[in-house]
C-alpha cells in the first residue's frame, strides 16, 4: 500500500545533529561535498570518510537505515561503477571481445562508488536529523540575499511548506480513490503499458480536481488568517545559533576545507 | 448588548442573473451570542459566513463589523483579526506540517513579536485543550483534533468572533462533540461571540439563538424553543428538528423540549394522569 | 450470502508503524437483508468492508460470498466487487467521466456487457438514486453536491450488486438530502431484493433502517443482532462510547419514572405509538 511509504524521511531525535542549527548543517553538507568532489587519493578519501563516520556515530542513526534508504539508488552505484571499469584507459589486466579492464579502472570504479555512496548517505544524514519545515525554512533563510535581486525566496519557502503538509494527505487519497475506482472493476494492474496508462484515468482525474478543490480552499483559508504575502511577517521560531553550533561548525569547517585543500594540491606520498 | 456585525440589507449572487443567494438580509450579531444558522443547501448560508470577514462583500447594502464597513480594503486586516473563520473540510485549513507552526500562521502574517505569538499560541492550543500535541503532524490527528487546531489557528488573533461553516459537517460523533464542547467552553469562560453554519439540529439546540436560511432571506430568526416549536415550517424548509422536539409535537404536545430530561418530563406530565 | 468470520488485519505489517485494524471480527448479511454496522472511528468498520468485496486481504479469518471463500484459487476477484458492491465515503470524489452518464456506465462497462445492456443500466441506476434522466450529459461537476452523492452512488448500483455496502452515505448533507438518499437505498433493496449494509455514525439513521446491527469496537466486533437484541444491550454500547437513539433514552426515562411504556421504540413515529399505547385516557 501507498500508506507504507515513509516520504521526507526523518528520524526524530535528540543527538546533537539533530539539534544543530539546520543551516549549520547545509553548509556542512555542502563544504563535504565539495571535499568529497576534490578528494583524489585514498587518504583523503579515507579523511571525508572518517567524517561522515563521526558525524553517523555522534546522530545515532543506525547504519542499516542508512543503507536501507539507499537501496533505490544502488542501480546508479553499479552503474556508474561499471562504466569506469570498462571505459577506463591503462594497461589491460583482462580482455575479451571489445572490453578491456584495466587496474586503473577498478581503481576509479571503486573511488566512483565509494564517492557517490558517501555523497547520498552524507545527504540522507541532513534528511534524517532534519525535520522538513527546518529544511525548507533553513534553505529560505539562506537564501534570503536573493531576495533583494527580486527573486521570491519568501514564496518559494512557503510553496514547499504547503507541498510538505500536504503529500500525506494527498497519498491517502490516492489510496482512496484507487479502492474506490477498483471496487467498481477499474484494473490498475494488468495489460500492456498502453492499457495500464489509461486505466490510470479514473484515478488521475479525481486527484487532480481533488488537488485543485484543496488549493482553492487553502488559498480562502489562508486568506482568513491574515496571509498578505511575505512583507512585514515575522517567524515564531528562530533559528539561534548556539555555542555548540559555533564549535562544530568551525571544527567541520577547517577539517574539510583542510582535505578539501589537500585533495587539490594533490598527495605527496607514493 | 454590543452589537459586533451588523447586515443591512445586504445582496449578492454568485453570477449575474442567477437567484440570489443573500436576498435583502438584515441581521446583527450581538456580543456574546451563539448564533446557529440552519438552512438547507443552497440556502446561503455559506455565502452569509463568507459575508462575515469580508471574504465577499456584499453586491448591495452594506455588513459593519464593529463599525468597519467590509468593503473598506484598508480595514481588511483588522476585520478579518476580529472575525475569525474557520471551515468545514479541516484537511484544507491547516497550513504548515507541526501543528504549533499552523496556529502561529496568522500572529505571523500580522507581524506579532516571535516571542508574544509563543505566548498566544500556547493559549490558544490551552484553550481548544491541544497543547499536548503541539509538536504533532496534523495529518496525524483525527478528525475532531485537526478541527480544533484550526480552531486555536483563529483564536490566536484573539477575534471578538469565532464564526464556522459547517465545521463539523465531516467529523464522527465524538469529533462533533469535541468541537461543540470547545466552541461553547470559549463562550462561557472568554466571552467569545459564536456564529456557528450547521446540519445538526441538536447542535443548533445547544446555541442560544437560531437563524433558519432559505433562498438568501432569514426566515426564522429566534432562540431555539421558539425556532424549534414550528416542526411543520422547518420542515417545509427542507430541514427537521432534534428528535426531542418530533418526540413531543407527534403527541400533539405544544412544546419545543430540547433535552431529553424535559422531554420526559412533559410527556410524563401529560399522558400519566390517567 | 455474505460472510466474513474471524477477520483479522494489520496494517503497515512489519514497519514500525504496524497497527492491528481488525482483530478476529464478525460479520454476515443474508439476502434481502438491511444490515447497519456502527463503530466510532477506527474501530476497524472501514477496514471490515474494504474486506467484503476483497480490496483486502485478510491476515487472518475467511470472506464466505455464498458459502465459497472470496480468495480460493481460481476465484475472479472482480467477479466479486460486481456482486458486492461498494460505496466509499465522499463518493462523489471519484467521480471523473465527462458526463454523468459515462460515470455510471463505468462499472457496467468494466464488466463486459453490451452497449445496450449498459445504457439500460445507468438508465435503471439513475432511476434508483432519483436523477432526472435529463441530466445524464451533463459533467458530473456541474451537479449540486447532493446530486453528485447520487450519480456516484448510481455507478455501483448500475453493478446491480447483490450486496450493496456504503460507508457513510449521508455524511456532510442536509436532513432532507439524508432521507432522501436513504429511501432510495430503501427502494433498491425492495424492488432488487439485495442485500444493503449501511455503515454509519448515525444511530438516528440506523433506527430508522435497518433489520440487523453490528456493532464494532476496538477492532472487534462486541454486539450483532436486531435491533431489539443490540439495543437491550444499552450498558455495553455507553461502555464503548455509544448509546440506545435519543426517543429510546427519552421513554427509558419515562419507565423510570414510573410510566410502564415499552422502550423497544427507536423511531419518534414508534415512540408515539407505544406512549400513546399506555398513555391514552
Amino acid at each position: 500500500m501507498l500508506k507504507d511509504i515513509t516520504l521526507g524521511q526523518y528520524f526524530p531525535g535528540s543527538s546533537i545533529i539533530h539539534r544543530m542549527d539546520p543551516r549549520i548543517k547545509l553548509i556542512l553538507l555542502f563544504c563535504f561535498i565539495t571535499a568529497l568532489l576534490m578528494a583524489n587519493h585514498a587518504l583523503t578519501y579515507a579523511g571525508v570518510l572518517l567524517f561522515l563516520a563521526l558525524a553517523v556515530a555522534v546522530s545515532r542513526i543506525k547504519p542499516k537505515a542508512l543503507f536501507k534508504g539507499m537501496r533505490p539508488m544502488l542501480f546508479i552505484v553499479i552503474f556508474t561503477a561499471v562504466l569506469n571499469i570498462f571505459y577506463t584507459p591503462g594497461e589491460p589486466l583482462v580482455s575479451f571481445w571489445v572490453f578491456n579492464i584495466a587496474a586503473e579502472g577498478i581503481e576509479r570504479a571503486v573511488f566512483m562508488a565509494l564517492r557517490l555512496t558517501m555523497l547520498i548517505s552524507a545527504t540522507f544524514m541532513l534528511t534524517y536529523t532534519t525535520s522538513p519545515i527546518f529544511l525548507s525554512d533553513a534553505l529560505a533563510r539562506l537564501m534570503s540575499p536573493l531576495a533583494k535581486l527580486k527573486i521570491p525566496v519568501h514564496e518559494f519557502a512557503m510553496m514547499m511548506t504547503i507541498a510538505l503538509r500536504f503529500i500525506p494527505t494527498i497519498i491517502e487519497e490516492t489510496d482512496k480513490i484507487m479502492s474506490a475506482q477498483k471496487a467498481r472493476g477499474a484494473d490498475f494492474e494488468t495489460g500492456n503499458l498502453f492499457r495500464r496508462a489509461k486505466a490510470l484515468i479514473p484515478l488521475l482525474v479525481p486527484l487532480f480536481v481533488g488537488a485543485f478543490r484543496r488549493a482553492d480552499d487553502l488559498a480562502v483559508a489562508m486568506e482568513c488568517r491574515c496571509y498578505h504575502g511575505g512583507e512585514g511577517r515575522t517567524r515564531m521560531k528562530q533559528l539561534h545559533m548556539t555555542a555548540e553550533d559555533a564549535a562544530v561548525l568551525t571544527g567541520g569547517l577547517l577539517l574539510l576545507s583542510g582535505l578539501t585543500v589537500l585533495g587539490r594540491l594533490g598527495w605527496f606520498i607514493p | 448588548m454590543n452589537e459586533i456585525i451588523r447586515f443591512d440589507d445586504v445582496t449578492y449572487s454568485y453570477a449575474e442573473g442567477s437567484a440570489p443567494a443573500l436576498d435583502g438580509v438584515t441581521l446583527a450579531i450581538r456580543q456574546g451570542e451563539t448564533v446557529a444558522v440552519l438552512g438547507h443547501n443552497g440556502s446561503g448560508k455559506s455565502t452569509l459566513a463568507k459575508m462575515l470577514n469580508g471574504l465577499l462583500t456584499p453586491a448591495s447594502g452594506t455588513v459593519a463589523v464593529c463599525g468597519m464597513d467590509t468593503k473598506d480594503e484598508s480595514r481588511l486586516l483588522d476585520i478579518r483579526q476580529k472575525v475569525g473563520l474557520v471551515f468545514q473540510n479541516p484537511d484544507n485549513q491547516i497550513v504548515a506540517t507541526v501543528v504549533e507552526e499552523d496556529v502561529a500562521f496568522a500572529l505571523e502574517n500580522l507581524g506579532v513579536p516571535p516571542p508574544e505569538i509563543r505566548e498566544r499560541v500556547d493559549a490558544a492550543l490551552r484553550d481548544v485543550g491541544m497543547l499536548e500535541y503541539r509538536e504533532h503532524a496534523p495529518h496525524r490527528l483525527s478528525g475532531g483534533q485537526k478541527q480544533r487546531v484550526a480552531i486555536a489557528g483563529a483564536l490566536a488573533m484573539d477575534p471578538l468572533v469565532l464564526a464556522m461553516d459547517e465545521p463539523t459537517a465531516m467529523l464522527d460523533p465524538k469529533g462533533r462533540g469535541e468541537v461543540m464542547e470547545t466552541v461553547r467552553r470559549l463562550n462561557r469562560e472568554r466571552g467569545v461571540t459564536v456564529v456557528m453554519v450547521t446540519h445538526h439540529m441538536n447542535e443548533a439546540a445547544l446555541c442560544g439563538r437560531v437563524v433558519v436560511m432559505d433562498r438568501g432571506k432569514v426566515k426564522l430568526d429566534g432562540p431555539p424553543g421558539d425556532v424549534f416549536s414550528r416542526a411543520g415550517e422547518l420542515q417545509s424548509l427542507g430541514l427537521s428538528v432534534p428528535q426531542t422536539v418530533a418526540l413531543a409535537q407527534g403527541l400533539g404536545l405544544d412544546a419545543a423540549p430540547l433535552t431529553e430530561e424535559e422531554c420526559a418530563e412533559l410527556i410524563f406530565k401529560e399522558f400519566s394522569r390517567c | 450470502m455474505l460472510e466474513a468470520k474471524q477477520i483479522t488485519y494489520i496494517y503497515g505489517q512489519g514497519t514500525p508503524f504496524e497497527k492491528t485494524a481488525l482483530d478476529g471480527a464478525d460479520f454476515s448479511v443474508s439476502a434481502g437483508e438491511f444490515a447497519g454496522v456502527i463503530g466510532h472511528t477506527g474501530s476497524g468498520k472501514s477496514t471490515l468492508i474494504q474486506h467484503l468485496n476483497g480490496l483486502l486481504k485478510p491476515h487472518g479469518g475467511k470472506v464466505l460470498l455464498e458459502g465459497r471463500d472470496i480468495w480460493e484459487k481460481g476465484g475472479k476477484m472482480r467477479d466479486v466487487r460486481f456482486l458486492v458492491g461498494l460505496v466509499f465515503q465522499y463518493p462523489e470524489y471519484q467521480l471523473f467521466e465527462e458526463t454523468v452518464e459515462k460515470d455510471v456506465a463505468f462499472g457496467p462497462k468494466a464488466m463486459g456487457l453490451s452497449e445496450a445492456e449498459i445504457s439500460e443500466r445507468v438508465r435503471e441506476a439513475m432511476e434508483f438514486v432519483g436523477l432526472d434522466a435529463g441530466i445524464k450529459e451533463k459533467s458530473p461537476f456541474d451537479l449540486s453536491g447532493g446530486q453528485k452523492r447520487r450519480a456516484a452512488i448510481a455507478g455501483v448500483i448500475a453493478m446491480r450488486p447483490k450486496v450493496l455496502v456504503l460507508d457513510e452515505p449521508t455524511a456532510g448533507l442536509d436532513p432532507s438530502g439524508r432521507q432522501e438518499i436513504l429511501s432510495h437505498i430503501s427502494e433498491y433493496r425492495k424492488q432488487t431484493g439485495a442485500a444493503v449494509v449501511l455503515v454509519t455514525h448515525s444511530m438516528e439513521d440506523i433506527a430508522r433502517t435497518v433489520d440487523s446491527l453490528t456493532v464494532l469496537s476496538r477492532s472487534k466486533t462486541v454486539l450483532r443482532g436486531t435491533l431489539d437484541e443490540v439495543f437491550q444491550c444499552r450498558e455495553t454500547l455507553t461502555k464503548i462510547g455509544l448509546d440506545v437513539p435519543t426517543v429510546t433514552r427519552v421513554l427509558l426515562r419515562l419507565r423510570s419514572l414510573g410510566m410502564d411504556v415499552d422502550a423497544r421504540a427507536y423511531t419518534p413515529e414508534a415512540a408515539i405509538g407505544a406512549i400513546r399505547a399506555v398513555g391514552q385516557c
